[in-house]
């Protein structure tokens, strides 16, 4: 990777990672891995299945330490969790025992100049723009996975993050749920609607990332290296039967294959 | 200190230990039986689980004098050796049972309907899929209905009812014997013997079953039971076990099956005749076993006692008691919810104090009370403070163990989420750690409560030998066990049925009503 780190919104420079199995053996996920996500920029992240997709966003996230090589965020090497970076998970991962808006004020805890009625009114508007209005003060255990989800995506926005990391977000929801959020989403982003500046999307359907993304980065099975990256050179809203989009979805699976 | 004691002593925890395993073999046939029987049949769930909620709840000490007169009268000299047995039994048993039928409700429905596509008859259901399905829940409860047991094994070995004293060889006895003639050495070494009995129980027995029942769980995810330090040395002497109950069993009594479809079929289609007419004999056997005469007898001493008693005393004593128990529940839950989530997020320290914390749960405290006793009375504290240490001893563990579990089955998700907005701490507990764990809390303090209760009998007085031990103020306990030495029947009864009765209001109106609404918000 050639950019200069404090031109970069996030760098991942040489990384090692291994899980330790029993008995002392590692399993390598990566080898010498590098990569960038610039400012403005929403890249997906394609590759085999268990190739360590989830677990170098947990990288990126600064919720796993890679073994060596160095992490940098906006310029500066991340260590922990930082609170300009917000993740969604695979599961909305709500928490049972409160309601959608305190599970989204949950993302403002440690915002500690907001009074309580700020950080409600400042709640209440992501539910507004997920199309949330009017479930405040329902369970989760009473939404739909879809609606889950959204709630889900409103916490990780409401500390208005730089980052925005995706794992997988939609595979857990039905085809038509899914595209209707992942549409609302792009649509979000695309009219600066989002306080954030770059979304990483981990998916494993490759039509999903070249309808919304302007770069893939495609690994290979493990130890994961980058397979290549390929920036989508599309006018948005992107047709999926027109003959370019074809011709990046099959670059996309050459490389995987 | 002569070399034959220790034979003794050896052969007295054998003894014990033969004791406890025929109360725990009867246990379990007794819960694949009952669980299996409730969990399959409406009607008879209806009966059963109210029934068994009632028998596990009420203090087992109070009934034990009035079953000891029962085996007598049956036996005279292997009578008492009965009752010893039945009293162990009902300690271990109850959590069993309702563990086999929690384990056969929650066969996925998808298994089921397999097994009807299969026409598997009545039997081969309970031999290939209610039997194996309970496993899991069987195995799990084993260790502490073997800790349990032995709690009460000190107050069977020993009992003296007016000037009647039943004593049976075990280390129950021998230690009592030991202290009572000031052979402190022998009794430590006779506990040091109980300790390594009970951690080779545990680690060739118990956790080799739990480790192959594993396999018989119908979750999907995988929940990881951490291996002790020491379980690799002991590991080649750990086969027997895995190979008696890791024998996959199915096809030779398929064929039998089969033609038993028939038979079964009928039965099935006259499921309820056949159940109205099992309740109908069960009762029918009852009141042909008690005669009219014994009848207006036993109700003559019950109403006797009754008014003896009268009803400000016993709701005093009651109080009194209840509070004992109320403290013992709050100093318990002061300290396991703190050390469990120590243990949950240092898994290194987990290693080590885990096992050691298992085998101390294990070791029945009641053992001790000489020792608690002496202690007390020496350093000039009030009985009430060792009657505390007693309850606690008895009860205290299982709330860790709860808790503890409750803690590992938090989403891998919720712990990455909390870490991203970066939330530790007292805001830590009280957004995640405190929810995740309240359902499990509260089945703790419903299990460490009547635990609690039943600890009192025994904390609140005890005699052994010639020293006499009792708290300070009145307890229901205390009243029980000196209706149980006085030999006072009468008296006895009334006490054991109202406190049988207030722990069964007391569970009906209080704590069912938190936990179902605590699991209606949490889950």
């Amino acid at each position: 990777m050639l950019e200069k780190i404090d031109e970069t919104l996030l760098t991942l420079r040489n990384i090692s990672f291994s899980y330790k199995m029993r008995k002392g053996d590692k399993l390598p996920v990566f080898d010498n891995l590098s990569l960038s996500i610039m400012f403005a920029e929403f890249v997906g992240i394609a590759g085999p299945s268990g190739c360590g997709k989830s677990t170098l966003l947990r990288i990126m996230a600064g919720l796993l330490k890679p073994d060596s090589g160095e992490v940098y965020f906006r310029g500066k090497p991340l260590h922990s969790p930082d609170p300009r970076i917000s993740m969604v998970f695979q599961n909305p991962t709500l928490l049972p025992w409160y309601t959608v808006i305190k599970n989204v004020m949950l993302g403002l805890i440690n915002e500690k100049e907001l009074t309580d009625k700020e950080k409600e009114e400042r709640a209440r508007t992501f539910l507004d723009m997920m199309g949330l209005i009017g479930f405040e003060n329902a369970y989760p255990a009473e939404l739909s996975g879809g609606m889950k989800q959204r709630v889900a995506i409103a916490r990780a926005l409401v500390s208005h993050p730089d980052l925005l990391l995706m794992d997988e977000p939609f595979s857990n929801l039905d085809q038509l749920t899914a595209i209707t959020l992942r549409r609302e989403l792009e649509n979000l982003w695309l009219n600066q609607i989002l306080p954030i500046s770059s979304i990483v999307l981990v998916s494993h359907d490759i039509e999903e990332l070249v309808e919304i993304c302007d770069k893939v980065i495609v690994l290979t099975a493990r130890p994961s290296r980058i397979a290549g990256v390929v920036k989508i050179d599309l006018k948005r809203p992107r047709s999926r039967r027109s003959q370019e989009f074809y011709e990046y979805v099959d670059k996309i699976y050459t490389l995987l294959s | 200190m002569d070399p034959a004691i220790l034979i003794v002593i050896l052969s007295a925890v054998g003894y014990s230990w033969l004791r406890m395993l025929a109360a725990l073999v009867i246990s379990i046939l007794f819960s694949i039986v009952i669980g299996i029987t409730a969990a399959v049949s409406k009607s008879l769930e209806k009966i059963i689980i109210p029934i068994l909620d009632i028998l596990q709840s009420i203090p087992i000490l109070g009934f034990f004098p009035i079953a000891l007169y029962a085996f007598i009268t049956l036996h005279p000299t292997i009578g008492p050796e009965m009752a010893a047995i039945f009293l162990i039994f009902t300690s271990q048993v109850w959590n069993i049972s309702f563990g086999v039928y929690e384990a056969v409700r929650v066969i996925p429905a998808e298994t089921l309907e397999v097994a009807n596509f299969l026409r598997l008859s009545i039997f081969s259901r309970i031999r290939h899929l209610y039997i194996p399905a309970s496993f899991p829940k069987i195995a799990a409860n084993l260790p502490s209905s073997w800790a349990n047991g032995l709690y009460f094994l000190v107050a069977c070995e020993i009992i003296t009812i007016g000037e009647a004293e039943y004593r049976l060889f075990g280390v129950g006895s021998l230690t009592a014997e030991f202290m009572a003639s000031g052979m402190v050495l022998e009794s430590i070494v006779a506990l040091c013997f109980v300790l390594l009995f009970v951690v080779l129980m545990n680690l060739l027995v118990f956790i080799p079953m739990i480790r192959v029942s594993v396999k018989y769980r119908f979750e999907t995810y995988a929940t990881e039971i951490p291996h002790a330090w020491f379980e690799r040395l002991v590991k080649p002497l750990t086969l027997p076990i895995k190979i008696i109950t890791h024998k996959p069993r199915f096809s030779e009594s398929w064929r039998l099956g089969v033609e038993l479809h028939k038979f079964t079929n009928l039965i099935i289609r006259h499921r309820r005749i056949i159940e109205v007419l099992t309740v109908f004999a069960m009762v029918a056997i009852l009141a042909s076993m008690i005669n009219i005469k014994d009848l207006i007898n036993f109700s003559q001493i019950i109403s006797n006692g009754f008014s003896r008693l009268g009803i400000v005393e016993p709701l005093t004593m009651l109080g009194y008691s209840l509070s004992r128990v109320f403290i013992a529940t709050l100093i318990t839950l002061g300290w396991t919810i703190p050390v469990s989530i120590i243990l949950y997020e240092k898994k290194t320290l987990e290693k080590i104090l885990l096992p050691i914390f298992q085998a101390v749960a294990s070791f029945p405290a009641t053992l001790l009370i000489p020792f608690i006793m002496d202690f007390t009375i020496k350093s000039g504290l009030m009985r009430e403070f060792g009657a505390l240490i007693i309850v606690l001893l008895g009860t205290m563990w299982y709330m860790l163990f709860s808790l503890r579990g409750a803690l590992s089955v938090v989403p891998r998700e919720e712990e990455e989420l909390f870490k991203l907005l970066r939330i530790s701490g007292l805001k830590k507990l009280w957004y995640l750690y405190l929810p995740r764990m309240t359902p499990s809390m509260i089945t703790g303090c419903i299990v460490t409560i009547g635990g609690g209760w039943n600890t009192l009998v025994i904390a609140e007085r005890t005699s052994l030998d010639h020293i006499l031990w009792e708290v300070e103020n009145p307890g229901i306990g205390k009243m029980m066990s000196i209706a149980t030495t006085l030999g006072d029947i009468e008296l006895l009864i009334a006490t054991t049925i109202w406190m049988a009765l207030f722990i069964v209001i007391l569970n009906r109106l209080l704590w069912r009503r938190i936990y179902e609404i605590a699991i209606r918000r949490i889950v």
